[in-house]
Parts: C-alpha cells; sequence; structure tokens
C-alpha cells in the first residue's frame, strides 16, 4: 500500500499478505482457517496440516462480513485455494459472529492463548492482546488454554485506535510513533488522563508548551502504558510473558510495559521465515481451533 | 428533633404530573415487553417447555394479574406489607392475615431517574427504587400499607429515609455480627417489635395457632423449592432461567398456590427425568452465580446471555437473595409455643443467612460454605461472580471465594457490571470466553 | 479624547479549549463581538481577538475600563484585569439575555456546565461534565468526520429523520467506529445525525437534571446554534429552551458584564 496519497493519512499502517514460501497445501490432509475481525484490523491465517501456510493483515471496513472474505480472500490469493477446499474454519473477534464462511465462532480470548503458544511454544503464561479497541490480559497454561482473563474494551485507552489519534495529532505515520517516542532520553512525567479524547487535548496543550514531538508522544504513550500494565498485574504476572496484537509492534508501549512491569515480552519470531506474527495470534488460535474441531468431529 | 425547616423536606423533588405520567407509561410499556422479551426467549431455548411454566410466565408480569388480586383483596380490607430485603419474617405477616411482596427494583430506565438525585455511583438497586418511587411505578410498592426495610448496607439504610418520605418504614436492625448470643438476643427483639408493629396496622392478633398455621405453610414452600431444585442436580430437566423466575415469583406470588404449582411442575420434570427427557445437553456447562440480586425482568441480562452463548451454559443454582437463597431454610421448631416460634423464626432469619453485610474473624462464612456445599452437590463447573457497581459488601468478599474457589480448582469470573443494556456485546464476549474455559476443561 | 464620566466600556474575554470569544460594552450594551481560533498560542490569539473587537467598535485600548477574563484557559490572557469564573460569567449572560432565566446551560467543546442563577445573575449553584467527551461539542465534529458530512449541516440532516438509528457505545472513539457500521449498513444519514444529536442531549439533560431545573431555562455555547442539538435537547427536557441570538459569545458577554461591575466599583 502507498502511504504518499495527496492527503497524508498518518494512522493508516501497512496492511500485509504472504505466502510461506516452498509450501504446497494440496499436500495437506487438513486444511482450516481462522478469520479474526476486529474492530479495526482483519486477519486470516490458513494452516495446512496445523501448519501456517499463508496469512493476511488488514483494516476492517464498514462491514463484518464483507471484511471477513476480503482477508480470507487475500490469504488465498494466488494460491489457487478456494472455500470448498477447506476443512473448517473458525472465525474470532469483535465481529466472530458475523464470518459467513466460519463453521463456528470462538472468543478472541480462547484464541489468542492458543495462537501465542504456537508461536512462542507452552512457556508462555501471560498474553497481553493490545488490539484496535480493547485490552486483554489472558492468563494460560502450557498447552495454550485459557486459565483466567481480564477485559478492558470499555476506554480506548492503550489501544490502536488511541495510537491513531496521537499520529494523526502529531503528523507521524502509525508505524513510527512507538521509535519516535523512544528518542527521549528520559521518559516525562505522564498525561493525567487516560482518556484519549482528554488526553490527546492534554498533548495539545503540551505542543503549546513547545515540547518536541517524541516528548509529547513519550508521555501519551507512558500513560497508555501504565494503564495497560495495570491490567496485566490485576490477572498476575506469570512468566513467560508475551505481547499480542496490533501493537506487539509498537516498541514505544513495549519498552514501557516492560519497564513497568519488571518483566521482558517473549521476542517476536521472524515474520517471513517463521509466519508468527503476533498481530494475527487471534486468527493462528483459530486456525488451530477449527483443525481440532475438524478432526473431533470425523472421530465421532 | 427535627427543626422546623428539616421536616417537610423531601429527598425527591416535586415532579410536573404530566412528566410523571408520561415517564411511567413509557418504562411500563417498555418493561412488559421486556417480560414478553425474556419469556419467549426462554421458550426458544427449551423447545418442550411444560406447559405448567405458563403459570409462572403469567405471575412474572409485574402489572398483570398478581398486582390486580392484590389491589382487590386490599380494597376488601387486607392489608399489603412490602419489604426490601429476605431478613423480613414472612410467616409473621401472614400470620396476620395481611399480604408480603418484595418490593426492590429491577428495572433499568429507573435507575437514570435515581440518577437525579443521587451520584450514579450508587447501587443501582437503591437507584432503580427510588426512580421507581418517582414515578409510582412499582405496583407493589405503590399498594404497600407499610414496608419493612432492614438495614442492611448503606443503600438500604438511605433508602429507608427515602421511602419514609411516602410510606410507613419500619426498620429492623439485623446484627453485622452473628457469632455472639446477644445478638440473636437482640434481633429476637427485632422480630417481636415487628410483629406489634404487623399486629396494630393490621388489626390482627398473631395467635399461636395463626403462626403455627403460616409456619407450615412456609415449610410446604421451602419442601417444594427444595424438591426443584433436587431436580437441578442432575442432567437438566429444567434450565437455569426458569427454575429462577419460579423462585423469583415466590416474592409476591400467593405462596399455597405458588407451592402447588411448583408441585406440579415437579411432577411433570420427575416424569421427564424418567424418559431422559432433557431441557440442555448432559454436557453443557454448568455456572453457579454468586453476588448482587438478579431482579425480573431487566436483570435476566447476565442469564440470558449465559444460556444463549455459544457455547451454552446452564445455571444450575445460584447464591443470591433473588433465587435460590429465598426459601432454602425452613424455620424449625420444636415445641409450638409462642415462645419457641418466636425463637424459631428469628433463628432462621439471622443464622441461615449469607448476606455479605455479616462478618466475622473468618470473614462470611456462611457465605463461603454455602457456596461450596452448592457447589458439590449441584456439580458445579464454574462461578460467575456478579456484581453491580457501587455494592462494596459483595465486591469485597470477591478476594476471599477466590481463594477459596481456586483451592478447590472452580473457575471464577468476576462480572461486573451496571443497570444498562449498552454493555450487553461486552458482558456476551466475557460470559463466552468464561463458557470455552469450562467447556475446555470438561473435554480434558 | 476623554469620554463622558458616566459612560463604562467593559470587554470580556471567553478563553475556551477551541476558541477565543471577545465582547465589548457601552453601558451594557454590546457593540462588538469577535471570534478566533486558539491555535497553538493562546496570548497571541487572545490579543488579536481584542484587537479585532477594537476595531469593530472604533475604539482604542485605552478606552477599555475593564477588562475581565474567563473560560478554560483563563490564564493566558495577561492582559485581563480581573477573572471570573465560566459558571458565574454563564448566569450573568444568561440573566442578561432573559430577565426569566433562571437555569443556564453551557455546552462546550469539551465540557458542559449547568448553572442555577437569580434573576440579577447571581450564580447559585452549578454542576460540571468535564469528565467525558461525549457530551460537549468535540463530539459532534468527531461525528461529523464520521459522517463524512460538514459540521455545519448536521443539525438540518438530523431534523429530516423521523427516528434514530442505534448507537451504543459510550466513548466518543468507539462511537465514531458505529457510525461508520452504521453508515455500510445502509442506514441514512440523517437517522444516524439525529442519534448523535440524541445521545448528547441524553448526556447533557441528565447532567442538568442533577441540578434540577428550573424556568426558564438557556442554552449558550457554541453548540446552541445547532438546531439538531436544540431539537434533541427539547424532546429530552420536554421544556422549552430559550436561546440568545449569539450563544457562543455568552461568556465573553458574561465577563464583559461582570468587568462593567467592576469598573464601576473602582471609582
Amino acid at each position: 500500500m502507498e502511504n504518499n496519497k495527496k492527503k497524508q493519512e498518518y494512522w493508516r499502517w501497512l496492511e500485509y499478505h504472504s505466502v510461506m514460501p516452498g509450501k504446497d497445501w494440496r499436500n495437506a490432509e487438513v486444511l482450516t482457517a481462522g478469520v479474526d475481525v476486529g474492530s479495526v484490523g482483519s486477519k486470516a491465517v490458513v494452516m495446512a496440516d496445523g501448519e501456517i501456510y499463508s496469512w493476511s493483515v488488514m483494516r476492517t471496513g464498514s462491514n463484518s462480513s464483507d471484511s471477513a472474505k476480503k482477508a480470507l480472500g487475500w490469504a488465498m490469493e494466488n494460491t489457487g485455494l478456494t472455500l470448498k477446499d477447506f476443512n473448517y474454519i473458525v472465525g474470532t473477534g469483535y465481529g466472530r459472529v458475523n464470518v459467513p464462511m466460519a463453521n463456528r465462532a470462538i472468543t478472541e480470548i480462547a484464541c489468542h492463548a492458543k495462537g501465542a503458544n504456537y508461536i512462542w511454544g507452552p512457556s508462555v503464561r501471560t498474553v497481553l492482546d493490545v488490539g484496535g479497541q480493547d485490552v486483554k490480559a489472558i492468563r494460560c497454561d502450557a498447552n495454550g488454554k485459557v486459565v483466567s482473563f481480564l477485559m478492558n474494551d470499555k476506554c480506548a485507552a492503550g489501544t490502536g485506535r488511541g495510537m491513531e489519534v496521537i499520529a494523526d495529532l502529531l503528523k507521524i505515520p502509525i508505524e513510527e510513533v512507538g521509535e519516535v517516542s523512544l528518542r527521549v532520553t528520559e521518559d516525562p512525567e505522564p498525561v493525567s488522563s487516560t482518556c484519549v479524547v482528554f488526553a490527546k487535548s492534554e498533548a495539545v496543550g503540551l505542543l503549546r508548551k513547545g515540547w518536541p514531538k517524541e516528548k509529547v508522544l513519550a508521555s501519551y504513550i507512558r500513560a497508555m502504558a501504565i494503564r495497560m500494565s495495570e491490567l496485566i498485574e490485576k490477572v498476575g504476572c506469570e512468566r513467560e510473558f508475551v505481547i499480542t496484537g496490533g501493537q506487539a509492534k509498537n516498541s514505544g508501549i513495549v519498552s514501557r510495559v516492560e519497564n513497568i512491569l519488571g518483566v521482558k515480552r517473549l521476542p517476536v519470531p521472524n515474520l517471513e521465515v517463521t509466519g508468527r506474527d503476533p498481530a494475527s495470534a487471534g486468527a493462528i488460535g483459530a486456525a488451530l481451533f477449527a483443525k481440532a474441531l475438524h478432526e473431533k468431529s470425523i472421530r465421532r | 428533633m427535627a427543626s422546623e425547616i428539616e421536616t417537610g423536606t423531601k429527598y425527591i423533588p416535586e415532579m410536573a404530573q404530566k412528566e410523571i405520567d408520561k415517564l411511567n407509561k413509557s418504562i411500563k410499556t417498555a418493561s412488559i415487553k421486556v417480560i414478553e422479551e425474556n419469556i419467549k426467549r426462554m421458550k426458544k431455548s427449551w423447545n418442550n417447555r411444560p406447559k405448567t411454566m405458563e403459570y409462572f410466565d403469567e405471575v412474572s408480569n409485574l402489572f398483570g394479574l398478581r398486582a390486580k388480586e392484590i389491589k382487590k383483596q386490599k380494597e376488601a380490607g387486607k392489608k399489603v406489607i412490602g419489604y426490601s430485603c429476605i431478613f423480613a419474617p414472612i410467616e409473621m405477616i401472614l400470620a396476620a392475615d395481611a399480604i408480603p411482596v418484595r418490593i426492590g427494583s429491577g428495572w433499568y430506565d429507573t435507575a437514570k431517574l435515581g440518577d437525579r438525585i443521587m451520584p450514579v455511583e450508587i447501587c443501582p438497586v437503591i437507584r432503580s427504587t427510588v426512580g421507581a418511587k418517582m414515578i409510582g411505578l412499582s405496583p407493589f410498592l405503590e399498594l404497600s400499607d407499610a414496608v419493612v426495610i432492614p438495614l442492611t448496607c448503606d443503600g438500604r439504610t438511605k433508602l429507608s429515609e427515602i421511602l419514609s418520605d411516602y410510606k410507613p418504614v419500619w426498620r429492623m436492625n439485623p446484627p453485622r455480627v452473628k457469632d455472639d448470643p446477644h445478638t440473636l438476643t437482640m434481633w429476637k427483639k427485632e422480630i417481636q417489635v415487628i410483629k406489634e408493629k404487623i399486629e396494630k396496622l393490621t388489626g390482627n392478633k398473631i395467635t399461636r395457632k395463626k403462626l403455627k398455621k403460616t409456619i407450615e405453610t412456609m415449610q410446604k414452600a421451602t419442601k417444594a423449592f427444595r424438591r426443584l431444585q433436587e431436580l437441578r442436580k442432575g442432567v437438566p430437566v429444567i434450565n437455569g432461567r426458569d427454575a429462577m423466575l419460579v423462585n423469583q415469583t415466590s416474592l409476591w406470588d400467593n405462596i399455597e398456590r405458588w407451592t402447588q404449582k411448583v408441585n406440579e411442575l415437579c411432577d411433570e420434570l420427575e416424569k421427564r427425568l424418567e424418559q431422559k427427557e432433557y431441557s440442555s445437553y448432559p454436557e453443557t456447562p454448568r455456572v453457579m452465580i454468586t453476588g448482587t440480586p438478579m431482579i425480573w425482568p431487566d436483570s435476566w441480562k447476565v442469564p440470558n446471555l449465559i444460556e444463549e452463548s455459544n457455547p451454552q451454559g446452564i445455571v444450575v443454582v445460584d447464591e443470591q437473595c433473588s433465587g435460590d437463597r429465598i426459601l432454602y431454610d425452613p424455620v424449625g421448631v420444636d415445641e409450638w409455643t409462642m415462645n419457641d416460634m418466636i425463637d424459631a423464626i428469628s433463628e432462621r432469619y439471622l443464622m441461615a443467612c449469607t448476606c455479605p453485610s455479616f462478618t466475622s474473624e473468618h470473614g462470611n462464612e456462611d457465605r463461603v460454605n454455602w457456596i461450596i456445599d452448592r457447589i458439590k452437590e449441584y456439580k458445579v463447573d464454574g462461578v460467575i461472580y456478579y456484581v453491580v457497581r457501587g455494592c462494596i459488601l459483595y465486591a469485597m468478599e470477591y478476594a476471599r471465594i477466590k481463594r477459596v474457589l481456586d483451592k478447590m480448582n472452580i473457575p471464577v469470573y468476576y462480572l461486573d457490571t451496571e443497570y444498562t443494556r449498552e454493555d450487553v456485546g461486552q458482558m456476551k464476549t466475557r460470559v463466552e470466553a468464561f463458557l470455552e474455559m469450562l467447556e475446555a476443561r470438561i473435554d480434558i | 479624547m476623554k469620554k463622558e464620566k458616566t459612560e463604562v466600556i467593559s470587554a470580556g474575554i471567553d478563553m475556551g479549549t477551541q476558541r477565543i470569544k471577545v465582547a465589548i460594552l457601552k453601558d451594557k450594551q454590546i457593540i462588538a463581538q469577535t471570534q478566533n481560533f486558539v491555535g497553538f498560542e493562546p496570548t497571541k490569539a487572545a490579543e488579536q481577538t481584542l484587537k479585532d473587537a477594537l476595531e469593530t467598535a472604533k475604539l482604542s485600548r485605552e478606552d477599555i475600563q475593564h477588562i475581565t477574563a474567563t473560560g478554560a484557559s483563563v490564564n493566558m490572557a495577561p492582559f485581563a484585569d480581573s477573572t471570573i469564573s465560566m459558571m458565574g460569567a454563564d448566569a450573568k449572560a444568561g440573566a442578561y439575555f432573559f430577565s426569566s432565566a433562571r437555569t443556564v446551560i453551557d455546552v462546550g467543546a469539551e465540557d458542559a456546565r449547568a448553572i442555577k442563577c437569580d434573576e440579577t445573575g447571581i450564580m447559585q449553584d452549578f454542576v460540571v461534565n468535564a469528565r467525558c467527551a461525549a457530551g460537549a461539542g468535540t463530539f459532534i465534529e468527531a461525528m461529523a468526520r464520521a459522517l463524512e458530512v460538514d459540521l455545519e449541516d448536521m443539525g438540518t440532516l438530523s431534523l429530516k429523520a423521523e427516528r434514530a438509528s442505534q448507537i451504543n457505545a459510550s466513548c466518543v472513539i468507539f462511537a465514531e467506529s458505529d457510525v461508520v457500521s452504521l453508515i455500510h449498513r445502509e442506514e441514512p444519514k440523517s437517522e444516524i445525525a439525529r442519534a448523535i444529536f440524541d445521545a448528547m442531549a441524553e448526556r447533557v439533560a441528565s447532567m442538568a437534571h442533577r441540578l434540577g431545573i428550573n424556568k426558564d431555562i438557556i442554552l449558550v455555547g457554541g453548540v446552541a446554534k445547532d438546531v439538531g442539538f436544540v431539537a434533541s435537547l427539547n424532546r429530552r427536557i420536554g421544556m422549552d429552551i430559550l436561546i440568545p441570538k449569539e450563544p457562543l459569545f455568552a461568556g465573553a458577554v458574561g465577563a464583559a458584564l461582570i468587568a462593567d461591575k467592576r469598573a464601576k466599583r473602582k471609582r
């Protein structure tokens, strides 16, 4: 996607899709897909025999079922796959009941835990999922099963939307927001409001006071990170700790959360080589559930 | 002594009659719709729902037959005594030939009206009750000749003041500590005072014979309730919401008729159990709800989600004063002397109660034990700890209950909500995720 | 040129979160009202706005005997002689525009207030909502953007609707997403616009009810010019609402009235 349009949209993050090199889905016995329709991003993952085959990450449109179709379609592009080839499809996310080709809907909480277990292995115990419009703290066991969870979906603090708002205000492309915020030598005081609308006003006030952009960003992101860390502390942070969701790539959020909690998250695997994208953890988990459900139905 | 300025100063400000009429009409219409909708949904989830349930559906219409019935009896000279908490001694009220009705408010819309005179941080049950009074919405409250308000929590304490502008309010002082013998003595005195007030209002003496009869009536009601509960312990032949409705209607229905109808229902359900005609799949995750009362009709919000989710859950038992705690314990009498009966009533209403207003060195042990026992009896898979925002007592007991349940390896989820329909989407996600957790555990 | 001793010229400046408003009064008659966006340098903008007002009134700075400032950034108007709270200014303005005013509702860009006043414009009680942006002007702006409708057209658009769409989100940020979904579900924009105004009116009315509403009710602030919001508020409160001709300047006028009083006191 190009960012060099007439009216630069700073909040628009890059959409992407890919197919794992050297894999052929026709060799697979079980083909499943997970489609995660979030309020901001839609992700689809195709799995062949429980291994990642292809994936897509794109912006959710205003219609959930169209977004689901588009996301899965994009993941299937140039592969020769058709919907008929799938044994089972699971929908998840905010729009999970609107995934027309899904056989079943499963909450994103269960899917993120499962997906995190796949991406990082059985040592994962605590998952922080920072989505477009909500933040979830999930405790899971060695099998990726949910043990307990807490959600904050009542406000935009710390979410992707919250980042979009500040990126737009400061005219910084959203992918760079994290990095820019880390250019300060020391974190300033966080903005006092966690409400994004008021935090934005505070940010404007700071700019007027003459603060450079990176300092304003640091102050804003710090407030968000504090809010997220509180959620993790409430559910209890047991190692290993990982971050999933769109904001897993936001180094500004990640380093501050690690700093506040005193725990480092497991590093993000190389996307091109492994296909394990934390932003798609939900879709990965959904595709894995799809495989399990398909196998269960055969056994019956 | 109230000062000159102070007396006559009402909590609730004057409202234009036009506004009152308009709101009463719109909220009443909306409420009847919610009632119909809830019943429709229960029918949908249980496709061979027994015909006997229709009696309870009928009684569940708060503005319908029962209210009309009570009004008629009142016009014929009977007194109506409302009460806010299940500390009020029903046997006494019945023995004076008066009609007991619970006046707690389950209307989401009236909570907004209550916002006009108290901050939104205050318990929504209280705000809703006050809001209902502002527009005269509750048939039972309006019909009450007096209202018994046990001062169990701060909200109810102040509610008693607000309502006393409109109705004679009889306050009761349940002790916060049950362990000491003198507190039971105190409580017995409260029961005696209420007895006298009831007698004075109705003009009827509560004789030994009459009291014996009403104690036996309530014992029969408990027996019927237990019979129904027994049927919830195994594979489901009745769904949670339906059982909850049956149990809650005992709070305003004619108790003898209720007892008879429950027995009829049990006859039907016991047959079905033999024929393996279940209301839900045997593997359905079994959920217990504990916490703040869920008052009909709007508070069916969460039970609707539990029993309509994917995966579906079933509410097999609850620890709430709006449900399975109401009739759980009978009054146990040794000798049918007046003194003995009053002792027995006092004991039953105090000692059996698991309300979080109680405390002791080890916390509210009665509640913890009650929950543990029910989890075992009803083979509960998971617990939803339900708290409406503003309730300090239930919110604070969560930590202890959670540790106990963790030790028992029973998952528990703290579900905090408000008297609003706006958060249904968010509640749905949480409930579904919790049920998925339970389902996954069952699969192991 | 010396003015006659009995003539009092006062000015009020309202340093709002979005705009700066200045009003100049001569013997309590409005002779100039100007406004500018706050931008990034409020003090400069304030000075410019005052300058614009003086030009309109054909006066110089020395002619003004007293300037009182009010508003959110009240301390950024260093040339003011005194300050007054927004509530005090609103109460004064309400009574000035309508002698029957007893409740003044002021909906600004980022917050909203309700004030009880007497017939002389003295504030007796007030309630503020500064916690939630969904009860203030920014909400409409954000929604207008989401609807891809010009801000000025939102009001008339909403009046075309017979019913309002369903917007559940309590947070402005999430409400924006809701609106986008509604658009693609092909709900008429007029009904969405109406839902937006209804949601705002609901919040503003709840706030006012906490204060207790006494007739006559006056609505001021930038949002008062929006016919859509006024219609929704009317429906929600169920009573007539009076609006001055230039509701945006109520705060500045109120401050100027206070300035007038203080100028007289000094003599």
